[in-house]
């Protein structure tokens, strides 16, 4: 009943004898490695560029502000490797914050519709690890089961990810980070086409897909020594441990989520700490959701677009003429959680629509991000525990 | 139903009104065609129970039962005016053009139940989706044993699809049973709520080897479930089909999803048992 087909982009595993002409080796590794001098790491934007991507690369704002902005002559010199991941997610490149669908027009009672596309080659340069993983989800969403979403999949095909592997403790690491739970990052395993880890004055590229491959011609990429994969191991190592919010429980509470285990009370909670602003939504990397609205842009021509849309907000389910059958606020809290963390939907896509970025928690007023949530129904489930050993 | 590779799942067909009939108050039927006849013939593949998304340009798009049987040649929608969209649906004038995609969902799986009794139960507008089973089970005779049909409005003015119902009370083939809340207009028939029916003198509701359909509102689907519970149904045997705000039809815009369905792509037909393990007001 369900289909799954790969999303573009995953390549297949290598053949053995794919494994021998890459240089493989018996390691169980399809991924190939490169050393880059540090000066020359922003020369992969120049190639992209020069390759006809658009590049996006995140850059610094004031203080904590950071954004992904398109890299043109001018501000190239300031994207930044190390830098707390931006808030607003690089999903709006796949999946923009509202995007025509159709453009339909009005001549002599004759209805014209015409869908429209946009086709641009994209790179993002310097995705994190649980981007990444959120732009995988939506590819499992909108390209896998019955129904193929074509504007997705035109943005989708046309990008080629520069995951930057999260290094720096203080620049890289949030408050609010835990990839590490959700078992996405700092490095990401798959699903980008090319990975840059700072080894200090050099970086470790790898490719995860022919087209990351292919970028390694380009002389700037030298051969990388065992030595090198060696460092990048104890990196990684270190930087496991260097991680503030540790949601050790999540797995847990996937469990308890999917089987129905979570009290009305703890849920009634949670709601009453939701102020209903959607925050939580617009910054999630992994949010599907949107709406289509028809808006009149002249006399005879209307055009539909899709909105993203928040199932925190008390209209998303409100049918015509009144009825809500989510009236309370905890209902809403509650469906986003268990659409989130509910196995029944981990299966359905093979990807968990939770990456572990952290941005919820840093947006909400309400502290109900998914780690404030993960602990709250820990804790319940704590006091609520039945079994209690009989001193006999 | 799966969609070919390349195919836009949100681009809607032009349909162009053939001609609109008054049913009740705010309900009108539309029939429609598809401009282009293929289209036409694809759409005519839909099963009972499933449903359609119908674009008014400029207003909106929203999800629509079937009415008609796949067994019938006329496709139409039958509307109640309660939003923006089907408001500018019932301006619309013969010859006028909207568009439709789909058919979508599930529908109910009439091949399964061949060889069973059937029970429909209705109140109000939903009969709606429910009329394409029965023209289908009829069209479908010998397939099926008894089939009753209950069926309650508030007058008896509110009596959906009236000429249907005139045959089904005449045909050997359906005992039809009618009741409304309040008699008017000469009415003879049963006064009370639907449930009323199945203990009246003569009524024999069959139990074993038949599924029963049960739609309509909210207070309606509630007591009726209680009364086929207490009458020996398992929550599997009865079946309905359920109504959720929706954008795309296709399970992408999240706002039918409950539970762990979403209504679109796996329902909009669920047992009893699934709607409550679903855990969301009907």
């Amino acid at each position: 009943m369900f289909s799954h087909p790969l999303p573009p982009n995953v390549p297949p595993s290598p053949t053995p004898a794919e494994r021998e002409r890459r240089g493989l080796g018996g390691r169980g590794s399809k991924f190939i490695a490169r050393i880059i001098a540090r000066t020359d790491v922003l020369k992969i934007v120049d190639l992209l560029r020069q390759q006809g991507h658009e590049v996006i690369a995140p850059f610094c704002g004031r203080g904590r502000d950071s954004f992904f902005d398109t890299v043109t002559d001018e501000n190239r010199s300031a994207v930044e490797l190390h830098l707390p991941n931006p808030y607003y997610p690089p999903k709006r490149f796949v999946l923009p914050h509202i995007e025509r669908l159709l453009k339909v027009r009005r001549i002599n009672g004759d209805i014209h519709m015409e869908p429209t596309y946009t086709e641009q080659k994209r790179a993002i340069f310097g995705i994190r690890s649980c981007d990444v993983a959120g732009i995988y989800h939506l590819d499992r969403f909108y390209l896998g089961r019955d129904f193929r979403d074509i504007y997705y999949e035109k943005h989708r095909k046309n990008l080629f990810l520069v995951n930057v592997v999260c290094t720096d403790p203080n620049r890289d690491i949030g408050e609010e980070c835990f990839c590490v739970c959700a078992d996405t990052g700092p490095a990401a395993r798959d699903h980008f086409d090319l990975q840059l880890m700072d080894l200090g004055d050099e970086f470790m590229a790898v490719a995860g897909t022919p087209a990351g491959e292919a970028m390694f011609t380009n002389p700037i990429f030298k051969k990388a020594a065992e030595a090198h994969v060696e460092r990048r191991r104890a990196i990684l190592d270190e930087v496991r441990k260097r991680f503030k919010t540790t949601t050790s429980w999540f797995p847990a509470t996937v469990r308890y989520i999917s089987q129905g285990n979570i009290l009305e009370k703890t849920w009634e909670e949670i709601g009453n700490r939701c102020l209903e602003c959607g925050g939580c939504t617009y910054v999630c990397p992994a949010c599907t959701c949107f709406t289509v609205s028809d808006r009149q842009v002249g006399p005879d021509e209307i055009e539909r677009v899709r909105i993203w849309d928040s199932c925190a907000l008390g209209g998303f389910t409100r049918m015509a003429g009144g009825f809500n059958p989510r009236r309370a606020v905890h209902d809403r809290r509650n469906r986003r959680f268990f659409r989130k963390l509910a196995h029944y939907f981990i299966q359905r896509e093979l990807s968990m629509a939770c990456v572990g970025c952290g941005r919820c928690a840093a947006v909400c007023h309400g502290d109900i991000g998914m780690p404030s949530v993960v602990e709250m129904i820990r804790r319940a489930t704590a006091e609520n525990d039945k079994i209690a050993p009989q001193p006999i | 139903m799966t969609a070919s590779a390349t195919e836009n799942i949100y681009l809607p067909k032009l349909a162009v009104l053939d001609r609109v009939t008054d049913d009740i108050a705010e309900v009108k039927t539309f029939h429609w065609h598809f401009e282009n006849a293929e289209e036409q013939k694809k759409f005519k593949r839909f099963r009972p129970g499933q449903f359609a998304q119908v674009s008014l340009f400029g207003v909106g798009e929203f999800p629509a039962s079937l009415p008609p049987s796949p067994t019938e040649d006329e496709t139409f929608f039958t509307i109640r005016q309660v939003g923006s969209c089907t408001a500018a649906l019932h301006q619309l004038k013969p010859g006028d053009k909207f568009a439709v995609r789909g058919p979508y969902g599930n529908g109910f799986p009439m091949e399964d139940y061949y060889g069973k009794n059937l029970v429909f139960v209705a109140g109000g507008i939903g009969l709606i989706p429910l009329r394409s089973c029965i023209i289908y089970a009829l069209a479908h005779r010998d397939k099926f044993q008894r089939i009753q049909i209950f069926y309650g409005s508030k007058t008896p003015k509110e009596l959906m699809y009236q000429p249907n119902l005139r045959e089904w009370e005449k045909s050997a083939g359906v005992e039809c049973y009618l009741t409304v809340d309040r008699a008017a207009n000469g009415w003879t028939g049963n006064v009370g709520v639907v449930g009323s029916l199945f203990k009246k003198p003569g009524v024999q509701v069959p139990v074993d080897n038949t599924v029963a359909f049960v739609c309509g509102p909210p207070i309606m689907f509630r007591f009726v479930i209680k009364d086929l519970l207490a009458m020996g149904f398992s929550e599997q045997n009865i079946v309905s089909t359920l109504e959720r705000y929706m954008k795309c039809g296709v399970g992408k815009c999240g706002h039918c999803c409950i539970g762990v369905a979403y209504v679109c792509v796996d329902g909009p037909v669920f047992t009893y048992e699934q709607i409550k393990k679903l855990g969301e007001d009907i």
